[in-house]
C-alpha cells in the first residue's frame, strides 16, 4: 500500500497543527472511544495528572487543546492520560562508534500510522522525530543533542499513566542530556511497558524500561526490542521474534567492527526488517538520529528522507509498503 | 543395588552395566555425554534436537510443541521436562528416576521434584556460585590455585578502567570478564576506547567485573571429577580457539585437541597437580562431580594461571570420555555417576590418576564446532546427515555412512559429523551447525589450523544449502516529492 509521508514545520503551534488535527481526529476518536468515553480518565483527572507530573508543558497542552477546537473529548485525548492500551513491535540500538548515532526500526500497522515528521519550535526547543498522537513521539531529537526512541515492553499489563509518545514529547521538550532523562523517565508514570533508549551529544545512553506496575529500570543496554530483561509475555516474544532480533544486535554490536553505514543496512532486511505487515508488526521505516550533528535520517530498503535541525525543508513522499498478505515461511 | 563395597574399575564397570535405575541426560542435543549409554545400562538421552534423524536408539526427542522463546540451555530442558511425551516416557520407564543435565537452574530442579526424579548434580544454588568468576578466583585462592594477575572492580567508564588498572599495575592491554558467561560471550579484549565502546552495555551497570592483565598464553581445558574417595584428573586439552572459519566470536570457544605431547611433560603434570588441589577445594565447599578447569599457558614462560572454571560437563567432555584411556578404565563421567550413586565404592585415586597420566594412554583427536560465520540469515534447504564423511583425494568430504560412535572414524580421512541445524532451520551469524571430529590434530605446531583441518571444514559448509529470506522492498512510489502540500 502506498504511505503517504509529510515533513511538516512549524514553530509555535498554528494552524498547520491545527489542519493536522483536523484531518487526523476522527480516526484517533475512534480509536480513543473504542471502550467507551467513561473508560477514559475525566478532563480534570487528565489535567491535573499533567499538572502533577509534567507541569512545564502545561502551558503548551492548552495551547493545543485551544487548537484543537477546545472541546472535552479532544482535550482528555491529547493529555494521553490512560489511553487505550495498544502495541507495536520495534528494535533499536545504538551505533557502538565513536560518534553517538541511534537507529531505530517502527514496527506497526501502516493503517494506524500518522506519517508525519514533526519540526516544532515549541517553548523556545527545537524538536523534530517521528509524530504519534499530534504532538507525541515515537521517536525523536531536540537541538540540546539530545535522541529517543521507544519500543513496546512486551508486558500485558496496563495501568495509570501517560502514553509514552507524550512521554517522549516531554523528554525532548524538558531534558538535554541523558542525566536529565533518566530522571524523568523514572519518575513519570507510564500506562503500560516500554523501553525507551537515551542518547546525548556526549554517547551517554541508557535504556529505561518502563512499567506501570513496578519502578522503571535504567539500565546501560544498548539494544531495545520488545522485552525487558526477560521475556514475559512469550506469544507476543515469539511473534515479533524479540529476542532473536536482540541477539542479532547484541551480536552486531560486538563482533562486527563496522562503519557507521553497514550497521544502520542491518536493519533494512532480517531479521530486524519485520515482513510481518498482515499482524501489524512490519517494519514501516528505519529512522537513523545523529545528535551531535542534529541530522535525522528515515530510512525504507529502497529509499532514504534526510532532515536537518537548523535547516529543516518540509515535503512529501510516497512509500510504497508492502500490502498486508499471508506470510512466506 | 548391591551392598556390597566396590572395589576396583572391573567392579565399578560391571556395576553400571548392570545398573537398574533409569538414568536420563536432559539437554539440546546427547553431544556432551554421547556413548555413555554403552558404559551403562538404562541411560537415555531426552534432547530437544534430533541430531540422527531417529537413529540413535537411545535418544528421545518428543515432538515440537509451542513453547516460550527459549534464552538459555535452562529454558530447553524447562521445556522438555513439561512436554507430555518426556513425562509419559520417564513414567513408562519406571523406577526411581535420575536426571543429569549440562545446565540447570532452581526451576528445573523443581520440576526434576515433580517428576519424582533425583538431580544427579550438586544444586544449582550451590553451582551457580562456584561458576561465578569472581568465586573462581577465591576458590583458587584457597586452593594455591593462581589466576592471572587481575583486580575486581565497578567500570563506570573507558577512563575510569584505565584509572582502576594503573592503580592495580596491570597496563592497559585488559581481558575483562563479568561473572557469569562462557565461549567468549562475555570474555572482553580491550586495548583502546574504541574496543571498550563495543562492550560498553555488557561493562557499565553489570557489577564486579574481573579485570585481567592481558597475557600472551594458549587456552587449554582439563576435566575432572570430585569423589569422595578423592578427585580423578582427565588430561589437559589444548583449545580452538575464535579461528574465523569455525566461529564468529573473537575468542569464542570452537573445539579441543586431545594428544599426548599437546603440553610439556612439565605443564601436564603442573596443570595435574593444580586440577587435584582445585577439586579437593570444591569438596570442601560442598561441591562434588564433574567438573572443567580452563588454565592460560603463558606462551614464554611456561606460567600456568587459572582461567575459568566450569562446575558442570562442558563442550570438551566427549573429548575426555572417548580418549583411549577412558576405554580402558571408565569414562570420567561414569565416576561422577557413581559418586551420586550412593553406591560404596574405594578407589585408588592416585593410582588413576597416575594412569591417566602416562602418554600411552592418550590417543590424538580433534573436535571442531562449526558455527555459521558469515553475516547472513536464510532457511536451510539440505543440510549433511549425521555420520561417517570420508574425504577424497581430490579435497571433496562425501558421506560414507551411518553411525552414532565416533570410534568408528577408521584414519584421519573420515571423520564423525554430529549435524545440529537441519533443513528448515534459520541459519543465521553464530548458528551452530554441527561439530566434527577427526583423529589426529587439527592444528598446526603453532596453534593455527591445518590444511587438513581447513579442508574439512570448507567440505562440510559446503554440505549445506540455504534459501534466501522473503525481502519486502519497500520505498519512494516516485522518485521525487510529488507535491509540497503546504
Amino acid at each position: 500500500m502506498d504511505l503517504w509521508w509529510r515533513a511538516i514545520s512549524e514553530a509555535e503551534p498554528g494552524p498547520k497543527w491545527a489542519g493536522l488535527f483536523a484531518e487526523l481526529w476522527p480516526a484517533y476518536k475512534a480509536w480513543w472511544l473504542r471502550e467507551g468515553a467513561d473508560a477514559r480518565p475525566t478532563y480534570l483527572e487528565s489535567l491535573r495528572a499533567l499538572e502533577t507530573h509534567m507541569p512545564e508543558i502545561v502551558p503548551l497542552y492548552e495551547r493545543l487543546c485551544d487548537l484543537a477546537g477546545g472541546g472535552d473529548l479532544a482535550a482528555r485525548f491529547l493529555s494521553f492520560y490512560r489511553p487505550p492500551p495498544y502495541l507495536s513491535g520495534c528494535s533499536q540500538a545504538i551505533w557502538p562508534g565513536k560518534a553517538p548515532v541511534l537507529v531505530r526500526n517502527y514496527d506497526y500497522d501502516p493503517r494506524a500510522f500518522e506519517c508525519v515528521v514533526l519540526h516544532s519550535s515549541w517553548q523556545g526547543r527545537k524538536v523534530m522525530g517521528t509524530s504519534d498522537g499530534l504532538w507525541g513521539l515515537v521517536d525523536g531529537m531536540n537541538d540540546a543533542g539530545l535522541a529517543v526512541s521507544l519500543t513496546f515492553g512486551g508486558r500485558r499489563v496496563v495501568g495509570d499513566g501517560f502514553g509514552v509518545p507524550l512521554i517522549l514529547r516531554y523528554v525532548l521538550q524538558t531534558c538535554a542530556t541523558t542525566e536529565e532523562a533518566g530522571k524523568a523517565l523514572a519518575r513519570i508514570p507510564t500506562h503500560m511497558s516500554y523501553n525507551v533508549t537515551v542518547l546525548d551529544r556526549k554517547r551517554h545512553f541508557l535504556t529505561a524500561f518502563m512499567a506501570p506496575d513496578r519502578p522503571a529500570v535504567l539500565t546501560h543496554a544498548a539494544v531495545a526490542t520488545n522485552h525487558q530483561e526477560k521475556v514475559e509475555w512469550d506469544a507476543h516474544a515469539r511473534m515479533t521474534a524479540s529476542v532473536e532480533r536482540e541477539r542479532f544486535l547484541l551480536q552486531r554490536l560486538t563482533l562486527h567492527v563496522e562503519p557507521e553505514e553497514k550497521f544502520i543496512a542491518a536493519f533494512l532486511r532480517p531479521p530486524l526488517y519485520s515482513t510481518a505487515f498482515e499482524r501489524g508488526f512490519g517494519t514501516l521505516y528505519t529512522a537513523v538520529y545523529r545528535p551531535r550533528k542534529g541530522e535525522m535520517e528515515l530510512r525504507w530498503p529502497r529509499g532514504a528522507w534526510s532532515f536537518d535541525m537548523k535547516n529543516f525543508a518540509e515535503g512529501t513522499r510516497c512509500i510504497a509498503t508492502p500490502e498486508p498478505q499471508s506470510r512466506v515461511s | 543395588m548391591s551392598k556390597r563395597d566396590l572395589k576396583n574399575i572391573s567392579e565399578i564397570r560391571r556395576f553400571f552395566h548392570r545398573n537398574e535405575d533409569p538414568i536420563y541426560f536432559i539437554s539440546a542435543t546427547n553431544f556432551n555425554l554421547l556413548g555413555i549409554d554403552e558404559w551403562c545400562k538404562n541411560f537415555k538421552y531426552i534432547c530437544y534436537i534430533d541430531c540422527y534423524d531417529g537413529r540413535h536408539p537411545n535418544v528421545f526427542c518428543p515432538s515440537e510443541q509451542p513453547h516460550a522463546e527459549f534464552q538459555s540451555i535452562e529454558d530447553i530442558n524447562n521445556y522438555l521436562l513439561q512436554h507430555k511425551e518426556v513425562i509419559d516416557l520417564v513414567k513408562r520407564r519406571g523406577g526411581k528416576p535420575k536426571f543429569v543435565f549440562l545446565m540447570f537452574d532452581e526451576e528445573t530442579e523443581r520440576l526434576a521434584k515433580e517428576l519424582g526424579a533425583d538431580v544427579w548434580f550438586p544444586k544449582a544454588k550451590l553451582r551457580t556460585k562456584m561458576d561465578n568468576k569472581i568465586e573462581t578466583v577465591r576458590v583458587g585462592n584457597k586452593a594455591g590455585v593462581p589466576s592471572v594477575p587481575n583486580t575486581l572492580a565497578e567500570v563506570k567508564s573507558y577512563e575510569d578502567l584505565k584509572k582502576t588498572c594503573d592503580k592495580a599495575g596491570l597496563g592497559h592491554d585488559l581481558v575483562l570478564q563479568s561473572a557469569f558467561g562462557d565461549s567468549g560471550h562475555t570474555t572482553f579484549f580491550i586495548k583502546s576506547e574504541a574496543d571498550f565502546r563495543r562492550h560498553e552495555h555488557e561493562i557499565v551497570g553489570e557489577g564486579e567485573i574481573k579485570i585481567m592483565k592481558r597475557i600472551d598464553c594458549r587456552g587449554s581445558a582439563i576435566e575432572a571429577c570430585a569423589t569422595s574417595q578423592g578427585t580423578i584428573v582427565g588430561p589437559l586439552m589444548t583449545e580452538l580457539v575464535g579461528f574465523k572459519e569455525l566461529t564468529p566470536y573473537r575468542g569464542g570457544w570452537c573445539g579441543n585437541e586431545i594428544f599426548s605431547t599437546a603440553f610439556s611433560p612439565k605443564v601436564r603434570q603442573k596443570a595435574r597437580d593444580l586440577t587435584f588441589k582445585f577439586g579437593e577445594q570444591l569438596r570442601k565447599e560442598g561441591y562434588r562431580g564433574y567438573f572443567e578447569l580452563d588454565f592460560l599457558i603463558d606462551k614464554k614462560t611456561g606460567d600456568i594461571w587459572l582461567g575459568e572454571l566450569n562446575p558442570r560437563i562442558t563442550g570438551a567432555s566427549s573429548m575426555t570420555n572417548h580418549a583411549a584411556f577412558a576405554h580402558a578404565d571408565a569414562p570420567l563421567f561414569l565416576f561422577h555417576l557413581l559418586e551420586f550413586s550412593k553406591a560404596k565404592f574405594k578407589l585408588d585415586v592416585d593410582e588413576l590418576n597416575a594412569r591417566w597420566a602416562d602418554p600411552d594412554m592418550i590417543d590424538g583427536w580433534s573436535q571442531m564446532v562449526v558455527k555459521h560465520t558469515e553475516d547472513t540469515v536464510d532457511i536451510l534447504s539440505h543440510a549433511p546427515q549425521t555420520g561417517i564423511y570420508k574425504m577424497l583425494e581430490d579435497g571433496r568430504v562425501v558421506f560414507d555412512r551411518f553411525d552414532y560412535h565416533r570410534r568408528a572414524v577408521e584414519s584421519e580421512n573420515e571423520a564423525f559429523f554430529l549435524r545440529i541445524l537441519k533443513p528448515g532451520d534459520y541459519r543465521y551469524e553464530g548458528a551452530d551447525l554441527g561439530i566434527l571430529v577427526t583423529r589426529g590434530r587439527s592444528m598446526t605446531n603453532g596453534f593455527q589450523l591445518n590444511e587438513r583441518a581447513k579442508r574439512w571444514i570448507h567440505g562440510i559448509k559446503s554440505a549445506f544449502s540455504a534459501n534466501p529470506l522473503p525481502v519486502a522492498e519497500a520505498g519512494p512510489a516516485l522518485a521525487e516529492p510529488a507535491f509540497k502540500i503546504m
